[in-house]
């Protein structure tokens, strides 16, 4: 890699902002996510066809037209990427002074390394920023068969339900599999025909040490059509602390220029309150593309904390407008309403952010 | 109105908007519960009574109670709770002292996430302020606490980090073992110190190698073959600023073993709180019976 390149590169990782996994574009698309990400349930690296569609498909106009189009590859063996998520927060909570600060709410470089191309890779997902170098994902891949069957082994975020963006979505706080909360593993993958399934079996301790013996088992299986797909996910964590069951429903469907998301999850943790509590999240989006590079995104979002308890449900409800004006660089401009019980102050706050994004 | 699949050209997008807007304000009324969706008179939490949750009324004092209450409970346990909390640290009321004081970071395991009576060098500190080495600021994706909030968990740790205090009917029951680091059970690198925390203020003229002893397992990780190995204990220190807590320090870096801590509830020497009752070492709600514990260092020195 010359200067120039390096400067470049240097230049997208510091002007870029967090791209995360937004499964609306695989619902857009009708792809897998492995047909643009080399993980293949979504996030992180993006393959040559997804760096393909982010300069070709995603922004309102290109600005490098005449050139060879980024790729991800350096040579033949080695691919590298990254993002870069730069926040304006604005956050209304009742009965508290208002609040507003600039952040870096992301800065993450994917590096990985096919030492035999489509068979063995070696995969890392390091977070930058904020703060020090925060390892998320360090895996070694090897394809059984190409293309088809997988086994994977190392630090890797667990497969469950849809691998949105927001790790804050109920879906994803609830379930406690995000992307935050990458465990050590060994997962097994298929992916064939219209079919995707993954079985991981981890430590259990969303990162932590293992303090016990038990561990958590979790599988996702989709089944994904052009326009439309439906998928199952399951996991049990044998903790000291209590078991925990997770049931999750999701699907997508694409009608004209929208593509719906949505996903149920139930779950049974015997380690919460004195005798276990049931919860039950549900998410239902619309991302609406009146045009190439710009989406509307609608979401709407229920939490029961306890089953066995009334009047305690919570919503929220964001609307976000994302503009890709140029390939590698998102504009997002939302607002996010929180609805819950009138004495917690908390559930009740109104979010406001603009958020510039870079990724390569 | 009738969805058509991908290719129409008339699908109205207002229908977005429309469909989710009208199943919002499911929000519950909150009628019979406390500030953090409890039922009222559930028992344990006073569910924010003493200053809700953030925003609330500053507390007046740094007590444990009202952090859980206040901070922990209402935010923290959003996430880091049961089996799935994240990087296994766990804040619900039942488990958050345990996993915190003392207790290193996972993050940067060369800091405690709380160190009693250092709230600068405090990890938990560090994160809710925003200052720590590693990651988000805490709450993640949420508002920052407010300071009022970030005050009373610095005056509580600066006041040496003391467990809740006990209620009416705590007090009236004999000191028991509230949690030890390393936990029981626990695979854990050598620890320099292990603590002991207490339901009640120890007597520390009893709190001696007599009370407390430390033995290895003799390497078949059991203590019934009559084969353990006494390890010596260089002190045994009760917390001048927090009675209930009790480190002991090992003469010499552990080695890979399966060790038990014993606390002397019974015999001619046995531990006792401040106003003389006996610990309740096996914890059958009277005094009396030796407390164990038993954890395995994993990384020691061979």
């Amino acid at each position: 890699m010359n200067v120039r390149s390096c400067l470049a590169l240097a230049a997208l990782l510091f002007f870029a902002a967090g791209a995360h996994a937004e499964p609306y574009f695989a619902v857009r698309t009708g792809l897998k996510c492995v047909q643009c990400h080399a993980n293949v349930t979504g996030g992180g690296l993006r393959t040559p066809f997804g760096n393909a569609y982010a300069q070709t498909g995603l922004p309102a106009r290109r600005l490098r037209v005449e050139e060879e189009p980024w790729s991800g590859m350096l040579g033949r063996y080695v691919a590298i990427g990254g993002n870069l998520r730069a926040n304006f927060d604005h956050v209304d909570v009742p009965d508290q002074d208002e609040r507003s600060a600039f952040d870096v709410a992301e800065g993450r470089i994917f590096v990985e390394a096919s030492v035999i191309p489509g068979r063995l890779s070696v995969y890392v997902d390091e977070q930058l920023a904020p703060g020090d170098a925060d390892n998320r994902e360090a895996n070694v891949r090897l394809w059984l068969r190409e293309g088809t069957w997988y086994v994977k082994a190392g630090k890797m975020y667990l497969p469950f339900g849809w691998r949105l963006e927001d790790d804050n979505a109920f879906v994803r706080q609830v379930s406690g599999i995000n992307m935050t909360t990458a465990d050590d593993a060994v997962e097994v993958g298929l992916e064939y025909g219209a079919w995707s399934a993954q079985l991981a079996v981890s430590n259990g301790t969303a990162g932590g040490p293992e303090l016990d013996n038990g561990k958590q088992l979790t599988l996702r299986a989709a089944h994904v059509r052009p326009t439309w797909r439906a998928g199952l996910s399951a996991s049990f964590n044998d903790t000291d602390a209590g078991d925990r069951y997770a049931l999750a429903l999701h699907a997508g469907i694409r009608t004209g220029p929208i593509a719906w998301l949505g996903e149920v999850d139930y779950i049974d943790d015997d380690g919460l309150g004195p005798t276990g509590r049931q919860l039950i999240a549900a998410l239902g989006e619309a991302n609406w593309m009146p045009r190439r590079g710009h989406n509307v995104k609608l979401t709407f979002e229920w939490f029961d904390p306890d089953d066995d308890v009334d009047e305690d449900e919570q919503t929220r409800t964001s609307l976000v407008y994302e503009l890709t004006p140029v390939e590698f660089l998102q504009l997002r401009v939302g607002a996010r309403v929180y609805d819950g019980i009138p004495q917690n102050a908390l559930q009740n706050r109104e979010q406001y952010f603009i958020e510039l994004h870079g990724f390569f | 109105m009738r969805l058509r699949l991908a290719g129409s050209k008339r699908i109205q997008p207002m229908l977005v908007p429309a469909a989710l807007l009208a199943i919002a304000g499911c929000a519950g009324s909150g009628e019979g519960l406390d500030a953090n969706g409890r039922p009222i008179g559930e028992g344990g939490s006073d569910g924010g009574s003493n200053g809700g949750p953030p925003g609330g009324p500053p507390p007046a004092t740094g007590e444990f109670r009202q952090i859980q209450d206040t901070i922990f409970t209402p935010v923290c346990t959003n996430c880091h709770a049961g089996a799935a909390a994240p990087l296994g640290l766990r804040l619900d009321e039942a488990n958050s002292y345990a996993m915190l004081v003392n207790v290193p970071s996972v993050q940067v395991p060369a800091l405690q996430r709380v160190t009693p009576g250092d709230p600068d060098a405090s990890y938990l500190v560090q994160k809710i302020e925003g200052r720590a080495a590693v990651g988000a600021r805490m709450p993640l994706g949420g508002p920052p606490l407010p300071q009022s909030s970030i005050d009373l968990v610095r005056q509580w740790i600066a006041q040496g980090a003391p467990p809740a205090t006990a209620g009416l009917a705590e007090q009236l029951q004999p000191p028991r073992v509230v949690s030890t680091v390393p936990a029981e059970g626990e695979e854990c690198p050598t620890p320099s110190t292990l603590t002991i925390v207490f339901s009640h203020p120890v007597d520390a003229a009893l709190a001696s190698a007599d009370t407390f002893q430390l033995h290895a397992s003799g390497g078949d990780g059991s203590f019934a073959e009559g084969n353990e190995i006494q390890v010596p204990l260089a002190s045994v220190e009760v917390s001048l600023v927090n009675p209930t807590v009790v480190t002991l320090t090992p003469r010499g870096a552990l080695a890979a073993e399966t060790y038990r801590i014993t606390i002397s509830g019974s015999g001619a020497v046995a531990l006792a709180d401040v106003d003389g009752r006996v610990l309740d070492g096996d914890d059958d709600g009277t005094p009396g019976g030796d407390f164990h514990a038993t954890f395995t260092v994993t990384e020691g020195t061979p």
